[in-house]
């Protein structure tokens, strides 16, 4: 049996990583000393480095959750994986298509600034983010009274 | 008019293929002239099923929207397909 401070040190993770997994519920000791100390098998060590690779991976807890349950139960098969891996993949994708926009949406703001010595009320980047965030604001404003319009 | 129905799948998903034919079964009723239907292996058209916002496969698309995002009845499919023929006459 391991103690905490073994187990974290053998995979570099802090022991508060290991009790923040646990009440994740995602890792639990096998049992307690006598004197309430954590005990750990090798089990929980290559539970524990699975963890870690997957949130490498970009898995988030509930989804390294989603696999662990997969991983112990008899009737998964490696498709039940796959497709985690595939759900994963179209996710970041998604994420980096609204990152690029984003990067997008800078480039113009860029763009359009002289980057010269001017005070902030002449900033072009300032006033056209103030000008989105009005309309915006104002969009919003138009479609709640739209909705309270349809719904008094 | 043809009202285009994609179906975005990932390979070796043996459930959805069983699945994928029934629903490709209603389509094929209609008749090609009124409705197409594609599969779409979303391992190589990522771009596509990102851009339309696919999370989990498989799921149907209608004329370039995504309209079932998990497969529906067969019911279900032919009463979406009909509905958009009324409403294009």
């Amino acid at each position: 049996m391991l103690t905490i401070g073994k187990v974290a040190a053998s995979l570099q993770v802090s022991t508060d990583s290991i009790r923040f997994y646990e009440r994740e519920g995602l890792l639990s000791p096998a049992k307690k000393s006598a004197a309430g100390y954590r005990l750990y098998t090798e089990e929980a060590v290559r539970r524990l480095n699975f963890i870690k690779h997957a949130q490498q991976c970009g898995f988030s807890l509930s989804e390294i959750r989603e696999l662990l349950e997969i991983k112990g139960y008899d009737k998964a098969c490696c498709n039940d994986v796959y497709r985690v891996a595939i759900e994963k993949k179209l996710r970041l994708e998604s994420k980096i298509k609204a990152f690029k926009a984003m990067s997008q949406a800078l480039s113009k703001l860029i763009e359009i600034c002289s980057h010269d010595a001017k005070p902030l009320d002449a900033c072009p980047i300032l006033s056209a983010l103030e000008s989105s965030m009005a309309k915006q604001h104002a969009r919003s404003k138009n479609s709640h009274s739209r909705r309270l319009g349809a719904n008094p | 008019m043809s009202v285009k129905v994609e179906a975005f799948s990932s390979p070796g998903c043996g459930k959805c293929a069983r699945a994928r034919d029934t629903l490709k079964a209603v389509v094929e009723e209609l008749g090609e002239k009124r409705a197409t239907w594609r599969d779409v292996n979303i391992l190589e058209e990522m771009d596509y099923a990102v851009e339309l916002g696919i999370l989990s496969p498989p799921a149907i698309a209608i004329d370039g929207e995504l309209i079932f995002p998990a497969l529906p009845s067969p019911s279900r499919l032919r009463a979406e397909l009909i509905k958009r023929l009324d409403q294009a006459r």
